[in-house]
């Protein structure tokens, strides 16, 4: 990935370089200077962690982090994928983010939806009582006590899904899409007799791909991220959501007795954590450049028209 | 629908509620998970006996609150709330005109994404991962050493044990904040910047200015209304903690307490380590109604300030 930055940054600049030749005025070098360094700031840390993923557990305790991985090793990643306990929280993370991201933006959608109609007596109310929570929230300890001891859903993956499934914020971003369609578009449809759930599910849909791709990033997103609510209701190793599990080997150096296959070696406990932290980033890593400028879309959007 | 004059209100009304039945699962859910919790917030005025469950326990009036004001920690966790909180708001808005106004000169359209791309992942990146990253740069394997202590030391500067220092971690966090946020920001910044009419700089242009002085004199007073918003509704959550950054990083770390400590990470522990259901709702509840009167006069001047970006 670094390597394709800075050839086509390379190119870029040689490109701009030509055609401003006439007038390289300070204030714009210093600019190119200036967000070249942040991206710089922005990635290091990132190859760092790959690059320590690589080396070798004894290098790394006696001369420290490096860029370059020498001796190069891959006994961390052995580790990972043989272990069961990692692949079980890849698994719990990929139920998380996909039934929680389907789940909310079908919420999230059809609340939107009836918002953004200005129904009398219904969209009113309905924004008001999507915006309340907003505001105001009846904080940690009402939460816990609902999730743990009315609906009893500790070591559920539901648990983690249910507490986030509909954010207000995204509701407004979505009720403000929505009702960017052109409304002559919905009314040829009533002409030829389409119900109004016919026409939510067969034109109001479709023509705002866009911005469910949006929403649904942003939700994916943060499932994939979450780690808090795992934190508060999960205290079974194995049903551990990705997250969870690395911040576990954070706070909790003898992680030993999680990876069953190393049991009579000592684990090479930091290279471990490394590399557990590529493979969580790693989804994100790969998705960003395709979906990057949807999040810039859907930022943008709620600025501008909360 | 029938087509019937005199029926046609009724017919309405019966196709709004129709169409309300693709509400009903959020508002289920706000209900449960939104409504019902702020009921739930009764338990901050009583002796909270598990088996008695919410309702049934005694009443104990403000005992709950007494305690936690009276317990000493109330004093340092509000005011390292408050001071990271603004210590945050000032480096990402600082962080994100600066970023967006520098953005806005490159000219290469290709390298330009590139960037905006690259200043905008960290936003994505679990705090989890964040906290992975910080022990890299801050210390080695060993407890010691660390990218920042070797950097030191190659000066002939002395190492410093980041994880039993808490007079750095103000500064470590916000540097991290500015991280994580800086791109957000630019890119909200970078949207105002482009709203900007292309005839004001072409006024700039004819009278001579250099790019520098039409982005301190042009742009950067034009970004004025939105920074404004940014900043009264960053004032608004001042009350709030940014929980996941700061437990990942600083978890259970005892000795960084005294200037990391925030509300949320507070109540966390409290809830979790010592079970104290009462005092823990009790500062939530605290947390809740201070943070609403701010969000909600924040909202009131962000109203009157602008009325086409208003939220509401």
């Amino acid at each position: 990935m670094t390597t394709a930055l800075t050839s086509s940054l390379a190119k870029t600049t040689a490109r701009t370089a030509t055609r401003r030749r006439r007038r390289p005025e300070a204030f714009t070098v210093v600019s190119v200077i200036g967000v070249t360094c942040f991206m710089l700031i922005c990635l290091v840390p990132f190859w760092m962690i790959v690059s320590g993923s690589f080396t070798d557990e004894q290098t790394l305790a006696t001369s420290g982090y490096s860029l370059i991985p020498r001796p190069f090793s891959t006994t961390s990643y052995e580790l990972i994928f043989t272990g069961p306990t990692v692949l079980s929280a890849y698994t719990a993370s990929i139920f998380i983010t996909v039934v929680g991201t389907a789940m909310a933006l079908a919420f999230t959608s059809g609340l939107s939806w009836v918002i953004a109609r200005r129904l009398p007596y219904v969209s009113r109310p309905l924004a008001v009582f999507a915006y309340i929570p907003m505001l105001f929230t009846g904080g940690l300890v009402p939460l816990y006590l609902l999730v743990t001891q009315y609906l009893k859903l500790q070591n559920s993956y539901f648990a983690v899904i249910l507490p986030l499934l509909v954010a207000p914020f995204l509701v407004f971003i979505q009720v403000s899409a929505f009702r960017q369609l052109p409304e002559e578009i919905l009314d040829s449809a009533r002409v030829d007799g389409a119900g109004e759930m016919q026409i939510f599910f067969r034109i109001g849909l479709p023509l705002s791909k866009p911005i469910l791709a949006v929403i649904g990033l942003f939700y994916a997103v943060h499932y994939w991220n979450e780690w808090f609510t795992a934190l508060l209701f999960m205290s079974d190793v194995h049903k551990y959501p990705l997250p969870l599990l690395l911040q576990n080997l954070i706070s909790n150096v003898s992680f030993s007795q999680m990876l069953p296959t190393a049991a009579e070696q000592s684990t090479p406990v930091y290279q471990l954590r490394l590399a557990l932290t590529v493979v969580t980033i790693g989804p994100i890593l790969l998705a960003y450049p395709f979906a990057q400028r949807y999040f810039v879309k859907g930022i943008t959007l709620g600025a501008t028209k909360g | 629908m029938t087509d019937l004059p005199a029926g046609r209100r009724r017919a309405m009304l019966r196709t709004s509620l129709w169409l309300s039945l693709l509400a009903l699962p959020a508002v289920a859910f706000f209900l449960v998970f939104s409504y019902a919790p702020m009921a739930g917030l009764v338990v901050a005025f009583k002796e909270f006996d598990i088996s008695r469950g919410i309702f049934g326990s005694p009443w104990n009036g403000l005992d709950n609150f007494r305690y936690f004001f009276s317990s000493g920690d109330a004093q340092r966790i509000l005011v390292n709330t408050l001071l990271l909180n603004v210590l945050f708001l000032a480096a990402t808005l600082a962080a994100g005109v600066t970023l967006a106004i520098m953005l806005n000169e490159l000219r290469g359209r290709y390298f330009k994404r590139v960037a905006q791309s690259t200043i905008f992942f960290p936003y994505f990146v679990s705090p989890v991962v964040i906290a992975i990253m910080l022990q890299v740069l801050l210390s080695g394997p060993a407890g010691s050493g660390g990218a920042v202590n070797d950097a030191l030391s190659g000066f002939g500067l002395p190492t410093v044990s980041w994880y039993t220092e808490p007079g750095p971690w103000p500064w470590i966090l916000t540097v991290v904040k500015v991280w994580q946020m800086g791109g957000y920001m630019s890119v909200i910044f970078l949207a105002a910047i482009t709203s900007i009419p292309e005839d004001v700089y072409e006024a700039g242009q004819i009278d001579g200015a250099s790019r520098a002085q039409m982005a301190l004199r042009i742009t950067l007073p034009l970004l004025k209304p939105t920074a404004a918003v940014l900043l009264v509704l960053g004032v608004g959550r001042i009350f709030y903690g940014d929980f996941g950054t700061i437990y990942a990083i600083i978890g259970d770390n005892g000795t960084l307490f005294p200037t990391t400590d925030v509300i949320d990470t507070y109540v966390f522990r409290s809830l979790r380590q010592i079970g104290d259901f009462g005092t823990t709702a009790a500062i939530g509840l605290f947390q809740s109604v201070v943070g609403f009167v701010l969000v909600a006069t924040a909202l009131l001047i962000q109203r009157r300030y602008s009325k086409e970006t208003s939220l509401l």
